[in-house]
């Protein structure tokens, strides 16, 4: 049980090593404002139904990296109370990138449902 | 137990040692921001709660510092240059830096020393006879196929003659990959098994490349006639003026030109041996860049994209 166990984990954070760049990506893209690391942490766990999916934490690494390469872009506001936040927008290059990466989310998810129920042709 | 939110961000700090100094400093501000606004929301829905308890369930969702620490460490070493996409540049430096330092002239004279320019010239005469061959299989294919479709062969034949394209064309670009030294690929497309024949044909004809195949045999035809015409008649050329002064001085053998035969001057001869040379050595130019033409058009006619 334990190895299953094991190996299911291990399969959650493959499949979340890429997803979560796609769901970072997208809750930038719907929103026209910019947004900060703890709001959008709650908002994709208000998204995720019972047990939660990624830790919050791992998202904040890939949203740098996702700045880094020029998807996102960000800047630092004072906060009433608190730290400074580091507030994030999607950029123009973010946008097509999105476009691109859920043309390939949605292969991957109708080649996945295929798979399972026999596809039909 | 971690009491409070020094205490987490100097835990975090351990687990990340090593890390780029950079990595640290974003590690530790996005976990403060998101550990201090945690900490406000729940103290002010829950005024009695402790810290070190409310710190335990945001942590719960946050994660523990060495699982930060380990996300910090996979997006540091994966994620980031997966996605700032390195450019491959198409010769290793050397190749290139040693290139770039041979003086004009050697590098003008060096095309016959490079086996690739010959394999091109091989190639562009070769192509005349390719391209007969490939333009007389390709329209007699297509019109038999035409032509017997009313009759119970018909279909097996157009089938027959579409997979020769299909084999052809493999062939071809590996000709190509060999003389032209452009990629090619080196198996058939279709990996399929569980499909009927019926659908497998259709798919086949229904296939853009199919038909882009039968249009680069097609043109191979006028284009090997003139990559053939235009480079044996600058070879027969550059050959000639290399040879007139043996002709003319060994076997006293004149030039002769619409019926008159003619002497050149002594101080001529030399000029029409170096004419001859860099006529040729131009021809090789030609032929390299022709080649890598030819070699483009192959590979956008005969490749899938």
């Amino acid at each position: 049980m334990t190895s299953t166990n094991e190996e299911t984990k291990k399969f959650q954070k493959e499949l979340n090593a890429g997803t979560t760049a796609l769901v970072l990506l997208g809750v930038l893209g719907q929103t026209s404002k910019p947004m900060y690391g703890y709001q959008i942490a709650k908002l994709i766990e208000a998204n995720t139904k019972d047990i939660p999916i990624m830790k919050q934490g791992a998202l904040y690494p890939v949203l740098r990296s996702l700045e880094s390469s020029g998807l996102l872009e960000s800047e630092v506001e004072p906060s009433v109370s608190g730290p400074p936040r580091r507030y994030y927008r999607i950029t123009e290059t973010g946008r097509e990138t999105l476009e691109r990466w859920l043309e390939i989310w949605d292969q991957i998810k109708a080649l996945v449902d295929n798979v399972m129920h026999g596809g039909e042709r | 137990m971690i009491q409070s939110i020094a205490d987490y961000l100097s835990q975090l700090k351990k687990e990340l040692s090593g890390c780029d100094r950079a990595t640290i400093q974003d590690a530790l501000s996005d976990a403060e921001e998101y550990l201090r606004t945690a900490l406000n929301s729940v103290t002010s829905i829950d005024a009695t709660i402790s810290e070190a308890d409310a710190l335990s369930l945001i942590i719960e969702r946050y994660g523990l510092p060495e699982e930060v620490a380990t996300a910090y460490r996979e997006i540091e070493h994966h994620i980031t240059p997966a996605l700032a996409q390195p450019s491959y540049p198409d010769e290793p430096e050397e190749a290139k830096k040693e290139k770039d330092e041979r003086s004009l002239l050697s590098r003008f004279f060096g095309v016959f020393a490079d086996f690739r320019v010959w394999g091109a010239f091989l190639y562009l005469l070769f192509s005349l006879a390719t391209g007969i061959l490939y333009f007389t299989w390709v329209v007699t294919g297509i019109s038999l196929s035409a032509g017997l479709l009313i009759l119970i062969i018909g279909l097996p034949f157009a089938g027959l003659f579409i997979l020769s394209i299909r084999g052809i064309g493999l062939v071809e670009g590996r000709i190509v990959e060999a003389l032209l030294g452009i990629r090619m690929p080196r198996r058939p497309q279709f990996h399929r098994r569980n499909m009927g024949l019926w659908v497998r044909f259709k798919n086949i004809i229904l296939d853009k490349y199919t038909w882009l195949s039968i249009a680069y045999m097609i043109l191979q035809l006028p284009l090997g006639t003139i990559y053939f015409s235009i480079f044996i008649t600058l070879i027969v050329l550059s050959l000639f003026g290399i040879a007139i002064p043996i002709l003319q001085l060994g076997f006293d053998v004149p030039i002769n030109i619409n019926g008159g035969s003619y002497y050149l001057a002594g101080w001529m001869l030399p000029l029409t041996v170096v004419a001859g040379i860099l006529l040729a050595t131009l021809t090789m130019h030609l032929a390299k860049y022709v080649g890598r033409m030819h070699g483009a058009l192959a590979k956008v006619l005969l490749v899938r994209g």
